[in-house]
């Protein structure tokens, strides 16, 4: 119980933090707090300026703003981008399904495919096959995803032209979207397993030399089952925790990647809202992406609980 | 999961030894090249020869829309991505290297108290806001790195903290204490030089991070519009069409240095 609560103290203190420094930002920075909050090239004369400094009540005393703050985050009101006329909360729940569409595919593929083959890396370290493999893995790890996204869709949507160049669908049956989806998903997917790859290849490097492996080795077990029956469970468990931590990282990536398609979910949504300096979109958008990050560690936490006994026994 | 994150830069710093020879010559090979960009650059990045000319005897390269020649705007470029790198590693390691030796020498309350903003500090969204803070201030590169360095000491604290709860077992370090030296020469003079091995992997891979931020940072036109990055050269390889009519060394170079760099890290 106590790990279980000293957890949800700190989850409750990232968002607490998070939400307080998104209410800072706009205020400590440079300029009119009225042009930070509404986006600088919404064109107001002099008088409406005063009355939307009086609306948005940044006349009154700090404490009072910060308060109205979190009544209107309770109240899912994001703030009115004058950009796009519309809430932002509005804006932000129907293009972030769609980013999901693309990042929710990706952690599971990346994680079913990264973590077996760098397990079978890490166990067959010096096979020649495994290098390469690592290499290639090594080469996708180090490589902006957006710079990986540029060079498939022009080598197979471009040149090839197996694939469209851009958007989520043309028609919007399900099998055109997942038409569209595929190479994206494919670029991310390649992303995400080759940052698990490179953990799960050193977690089972150390799991390799603990006695348990040695006696399964003693007792006569196949190479395969050990490093199956044995080796993979115990090297898995840190899997878990780190993709929920990469879950924001992955997102990040994704933003990248659906700009290179141009898609039309968060990531083209933020940039373009960059190019308007359409404030309030990127501070919600920060507030959404924040709010699915403590999510997913949560969810992680919850699932290496029903996973790993001694956690379970203890929270 | 403090253990796992722990270990994990240990994990993927084993994973490419066979790697890491040619990875850190490259690495040397790019800060040479940022050092002396200005003597090696065969043109200021700046001049305007013929647009869109493709490879050939006086553009290695080629040039690209602004008829800027491209080899001379990548050696340049080289120097943005090797300082916001090593800035926003040099931060992360005072801010990660502090924090974790005083949490795992202190133990107890201190522990918790710097433990627990590690774990809140590692799940900020950062590449999003760090999106979000170069949107209001346009920062210069050396703000941004210090910005990504001041979001990044995390992981390396908890190194630093389970190497230094190890250490601070140790027999020499008893004895520092049974000789009466104090709680903070015993940190630096003792436990300090013992957490070298783990702080080095992970700069090296705060270094990678933080030229990919950048690169990422100038794909969206958020970089420092003063300077020539990569990240940028291929925003606007993408956005001026040199990728679309298909002018790959362009696009390709950037891309390429970007990966090759920072491939030295795991």
């Amino acid at each position: 119980m106590f790990i279980a609560r000293k957890k949800a103290i700190r989850y409750v203190m990232a968002i607490f933090i998070i939400f307080s420094l998104n209410f800072a930002i706009p205020r400590a920075m440079p300029g009119d707090p009225v042009m930070n909050l509404l986006g600088e090239d919404v064109i107001v004369s002099e008088s409406s300026v005063a009355e939307m400094r009086t609306k948005m009540g940044l006349d009154e005393p700090l404490y009072i703003q910060y308060l109205k703050y979190w009544s209107d985050i309770f109240h899912l009101d994001l703030g009115y981008s004058y950009h796009l006329h519309s809430e932002v909360s509005k804006v932000l729940f129907t293009k972030m399904k769609w980013t999901l569409l693309l990042v929710v595919p990706t952690i599971i593929l990346g994680a079913v495919i990264g973590t077996p083959l760098g397990a079978l890396a890490g166990w067959r370290r010096k096979d020649s096959n495994e290098k390469i493999m690592t290499m290639s893995f090594l080469f996708v790890y180090c490589t902006p995803p957006y710079f990986l996204s540029i060079l498939f869709i022009y080598l197979f949507s471009f040149k090839i032209g197996w694939f469209p160049l851009k958007g989520f669908y043309t028609t919007g049956t399900p099998g055109d979207i997942v038409y569209h989806l595929f190479l994206p998903v494919t670029v991310m997917t390649l992303f995400a397993a080759s940052r698990n790859y490179m953990i799960m290849r050193g977690s089972v490097i150390q799991e390799m030399q603990m006695l348990y492996a040695t006696y399964a080795r003693a007792k006569g077990l196949f190479g395969r089952e050990i490093l199956f029956r044995h080796i993979f469970k115990n090297a898995s468990l840190p899997i878990i925790t780190l993709v929920a931590l990469d879950f924001g990282f992955i997102f990040s990536g994704a933003l990248f990647v659906e700009i290179v398609f141009s898609m039309n979910g968060m990531g083209n949504l933020i940039y373009d809202a960059i190019l308007a300096r359409d404030y309030p979109v990127l501070q919600g958008s920060f507030l959404l992406i924040t709010v699915m990050v403590v999510l997913a560690n949560l969810l992680a936490d919850i699932l290496y609980g029903l996973l790993d006994p001694r956690v379970r026994w203890q929270g | 999961m403090k253990g796992a994150v722990c270990s994990r830069m240990g994990e993927i710093q084993r994973g490419a030894s066979s790697l890491s020879k040619l990875g850190a010559a490259l690495f040397m090979l790019f800060i040479i090249m940022a050092v002396f960009s200005g003597q090696i650059a065969p043109y200021d990045p700046w001049a305007r020869f013929e647009p869109y000319s493709p490879p050939s005897r006086e553009h290695i390269l080629g040039t690209n829309d602004m008829g800027n020649d491209i080899l001379s705007e990548l050696i340049c470029g080289s120097r943005v991505s090797i300082v916001v790198g090593f800035g926003a590693a040099i931060m992360a390691a005072l801010i990660g290297v502090v924090i974790g030796l005083l949490a795992g020498y202190f133990r107890g309350p201190v522990d918790e108290i710097f433990m627990g903003a590690t774990d809140v500090f590692l799940m900020i969204p950062t590449i999003p806001l760090i999106i979000i803070l170069a949107a209001f201030m346009r920062p210069s590169f050396w703000i941004l790195a210090l910005i990504m360095g001041f979001l990044w000491w995390t992981t390396m604290a908890r190194v630093v903290r389970s190497r230094a709860l190890q250490i601070r077992e140790m027999n020499f370090v008893e004895s520092a204490r049974s000789l009466g030296f104090s709680d903070f020469h015993i940190i630096f003079s003792d436990i300090f030089p013992n957490v070298y091995n783990v702080v080095l992997p992970k700069f090296m891979l705060t270094i990678a991070s933080a030229m990919i931020a950048e690169a990422s940072l100038s794909f969206l036109g958020l970089g420092d519009p003063s300077m020539k990055s990569w990240g940028m050269m291929i925003n606007f390889a993408f956005s001026r069409g040199g990728f679309l009519n298909g002018y790959w060394w362009w696009y390709l170079p950037p891309g390429l240095c970007i990966t090759f760099v920072t491939i030295q890290a795991p």
